[in-house]
């Protein structure tokens, strides 16, 4: 279904939806940084950045209580958190690389074990997807396949146009559905053109030689060089749209607590610590191989896709300036 | 003016000193390394390198997004540079400062380092665009009060003078902004902070004071601060952080530069670098001191505060 | 002979962190001497107020203190001989950094009371605990604990109400 939505009307439908009592879910100023977030009426809403975390939040909370327990006297109860209870939500102003790594994401939290915490609040989101007219030399979605107007992983994608509003087009049911339900605030398609994309990089990697060269080089002195200057933070794991890792941990008293999900990263020195004290992965490069296999060959070698989308959240925020496009770049050439 | 410009032009004479020098000293085998600045692929950027080869000294640069405090490589990362002979280290000056807080502290000794230092006029308060020209507007406010463009002490510095216009401090300024709210403000101020934090632990990593093999907040037998990135463990973290630098941050402003969640961490270190001279007169610069200001004590300190 | 009790609305927490030979002996001495003071006061016993790290402080906080009591032997008494002069530096540093964040100072309150001086803990505990019962009871750690990141809320009142149960 293609249509046009004007920038007024858009607003209108965000603020009919908070009326209702859906939990609309994007971008805002959040002291003074650019994040995803509830929103309480449209006026809050930011689409000129993209913002500082990706979408991933809105499924895969950075921190989330799945059981709590509590003592009396001898007896301990537990409850478990029930993913049934989770808000309908409509995620607006996601950008094509968030949208991307989204069903990326659905494989990881679908196979063995099914996820429910994620897979509910996927079941229970609409995404509305926006075309990217600006892009900085950190993106490059293009260079992994993708691009500033893919609605990978959209419901609903719109496209900013020439003279303002948006050319609006539906992918899924989710997306017809809430078109349908406001149908009075969209229009036919005015035949206005779009406004330019964005052109992030006109390198295209070769995806299947990237992979070739890391499925032979576990080993290799190239490591060494590329991450000898990663401290082991985990900036780049916690704004990456795919990365999925997570930690459990028990917190509270004997008496009563949680147990808790948070976001974990494999550059982290703890994240393959064993309790034996011995560590498998000693020093820093070997911690950093493991995020560019883990992205470019073992997630493909598993579901066949590619645990990156491109959006250079990782290069901009690096504290040491690791350039993963660079290093893929490099890779690639080999 | 915001947008009016700082003069970088001695950057390419510093660039060639910083080379031939690294050249030098890596041919006649003084070092076995040189940890120095490198340009990378984005525009303007720049990223930490280890030189071991004398052929490859001409890699090192040195402009505005020269932002890192190499020191932390000669303590967290320590494993992964190579150990053996003496470390060259490129720095500015308040990069400086913090070596020499880690050489009161034991971490490291003067004569295994050959320090080669910047004459400095100010780098890029953020490296999320590299391509930016340094200006009023962009410079890093740690250098807006800077007291170090000239690094002493070191064992090379390319004879240049950095043009260093007087800039409107920032620190000073938000201190005495927090300081003259009520306490509930403070706290709402910093509740909206810490909420963002992500709990990354960039901003441990990339500080030289930081290098306890296992942070007390990664500890959970027994868990002093919650783990959990929820505003409560954030809290806590941030308190522990800045009580724990005390007394011994340099004031390289590495933590603030590289938070991804824009929380301006070095005012907390800063408020406490500001307590601490005014109580002990205890101040981070170019001497080494054996004991920081709270490892050691008087007999006559202020103690008007205990009953 | 017990003094009639009052009923207050509000009865803080109070937490005292006291080094074992001064201010450990001195409460001793107030209770085997019969002094009355607020049964508000839950004392925790250190070696020396050198091992409190403030970090205690903060937890105590944490954990639901209204109020927090720290104390030790007089400079020149340390059985360590320079425990309390090293911790005296760490606190004053300490409260600037509480202060700083949005904690009032009020709640805290650091002192020397010797194995002798029994009246002397019973006039520190009371006086915080009246001071603490004015100011109300410690609410933005409390809610501070009590609050999510948005993306983990639990914010439909069926789960609220299920986890409020507990
Ligand atoms: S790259 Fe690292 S942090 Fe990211 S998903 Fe893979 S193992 Fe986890
Ligand atoms: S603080 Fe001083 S020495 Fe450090 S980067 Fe800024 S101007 Fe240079
Ligand atoms: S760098 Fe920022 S987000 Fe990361 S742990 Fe430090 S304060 Fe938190
Ligand atoms: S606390 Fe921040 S400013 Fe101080 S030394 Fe560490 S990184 Fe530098």
């Amino acid at each position: 279904m293609q249509l046009y939505i004007s920038e007024k009307n858009l607003k209108a439908l965000l603020d009919r939806l908070i009326a209702d009592g859906m939990r609309v879910v994007a971008p805002r100023m959040d002291a003074g940084t650019p994040l995803y977030g509830p929103l309480t009426d449209s006026a809050g809403i930011v689409l000129d950045q993209l913002p500082r975390r990706s979408a991933k939040e809105a499924f895969f909370p950075l921190c989330e209580d799945i059981m709590s327990y509590e003592k009396q006297g001898r007896k301990v109860s537990l409850t478990d958190i029930d993913p049934a209870g989770f808000p309908e939500t409509v995620l607006v102003g996601v950008r094509p690389c968030d949208a991307a790594a989204i069903p990326v994401l659905d494989a990881v939290f679908s196979w063995d074990y099914k996820d429910e915490f994620f897979l509910e609040r996927r079941r229970k989101t609409t995404i509305v997807g926006l075309a990217c007219t600006k892009a900085d030399d950190a993106c490059f979605c293009t260079a992994v396949g993708l691009s500033p107007a893919n609605p990978k992983g959209s419901d609903l994608f719109l496209t900013p146009l020439e003279g303002g509003g948006y050319a609006c087009e539906t992918f899924t049911e989710k997306g017809e559905a809430l078109v349908n339900a406001n149908r009075e605030l969209f229009a036919e398609p005015n035949g206005s053109t779009a406004l330019p994309l964005a052109e992030p990089q006109t390198e295209r990697f070769d995806l299947k030689k990237v992979k070739a060269w890391l499925d032979g080089h576990f080993e290799d002195p190239a490591w060494d060089s590329i991450a000898v200057r990663c401290v082991g933070c985990g900036a780049c794991a916690f704004l990456c749209p795919a990365c999925h890792c997570f930690d459990i941990v028990d917190e509270g008293t004997e008496k009563a607590g949680k147990r808790r999900k948070n976001w974990d990263a494999c550059g982290f020195w703890k994240f393959t610590h064993h309790a034996s004290g011995h560590n498998p992965r000693d020093l820093q490069p070997k911690r950093y191989r493991n995020r560019i296999m883990h992205k470019f060959k073992y997630y493909d070698d598993k579901f066949g896709q590619t645990l990156c989308s491109g959006c250079g959240r990782c290069i901009r925020f690096c504290p040491v300036g690791i350039d993963i496009a660079a290093i893929v770049s490099e890779i690639s050439k080999k | 003016m915001h947008d009016n410009p700082i003069d970088t032009s001695i950057y390419a004479a510093v660039t060639e000193a910083i080379q031939g020098e690294a050249r030098r000293i890596l041919s006649e085998g003084h070092v076995a390394a040189v940890v120095g600045y490198a340009a990378a692929r984005r525009k303007g950027s720049a990223q930490p390198v280890v030189v071991t080869r004398a052929d490859d000294a001409g890699k090192l640069i040195f402009s505005a997004a020269c932002v890192n405090n190499l020191a932390v490589y000669l303590t967290k990362a320590r494993k992964e540079i190579p150990k053996s002979g003496k470390i060259g280290i490129v720095v500015k000056g308040c990069d400086l400062k913090a070596l020499v807080g880690l050489m009161g502290e034991s971490q490291l000794k003067r004569e295994e380092l050959y320090l080669i230092g910047v004459p400095c006029a100010g780098v890029l308060a953020s490296t999320i665009q590299p391509d930016t020209a340094l200006t009023a507007g962009t410079i890093a406010p740690k250098c807006r009060e800077c007291d170090a463009h000239l690094p002493t002490g070191c064992d090379f510095v390319p004879a240049r003078q950095p043009v260093t216009p007087e800039l409107e401090k920032h620190y000073s300024a938000e201190i005495a902004r927090l300081e003259a709210m009520t306490p509930a403000e403070r706290w709402a101020y910093w509740k909206g902070q810490f909420k963002k934090c992500i709990k990354c632990y960039a901003c441990r990593q990339v500080c030289p004071f930081c290098f306890c093999e296992q942070c007390l907040c990664d500890r959970n037998k027994p868990q002093m601060v919650e783990t959990t990135p929820r505003p409560a463990g954030n809290f806590a973290w941030h308190i522990v952080r800045a009580m724990h630098l005390a007394g011994r941050c340099a004031g390289c402003a590495e933590c603030e530069r590289v938070c991804p969640m824009d929380i301006p961490l070095n005012l907390l270190n800063r408020k406490m670098a500001k307590e601490l001279k005014e109580l002990y007169d205890y101040e981070a610069g170019f001497e080494v001191r054996e004991k920081g200001p709270l490892a050691t004590y008087d007999e006559k300190d202020d103690q008007s505060f205990i009953k | 002979m017990h003094p009639e009790k009052t009923k207050h609305a509000f009865e803080p927490k109070i937490i005292a962190f006291v080094c074992t030979w001064c201010t450990y002996a001195g409460a001793d001495l107030a209770g085997t001497s019969r002094m009355q003071y607020p049964a508000n006061v839950r004392v925790l016993k250190f070696p020396c107020t050198g091992r409190i790290d403030p970090v205690f402080i903060l937890k105590a906080f944490q954990q639901g203190a209204d109020g927090v009591l720290v104390s030790g032997c007089h400079p020149g008494d340390c059985h360590y001989i320079a425990g309390n002069f090293h911790a005296r530096r760490r606190f004053a540093a300490f409260r600037k950094l509480l202060e700083f964040v949005g904690v009032d100072l009020g709640r805290l309150q650091f002192s020397w009371v010797s194995a002798a001086e029994g009246g002397k803990w019973v006039e520190m505990v009371t006086g915080l605990t009246e001071r603490v019962r004015l100011m109300g009871p410690m609410q933005e750690f409390k809610e501070l604990a009590l609050e999510e990141q948005w993306s983990g809320a639990i914010n439909t009142p069926e789960l609220q109400e299920a986890y409020n149960s507990i």
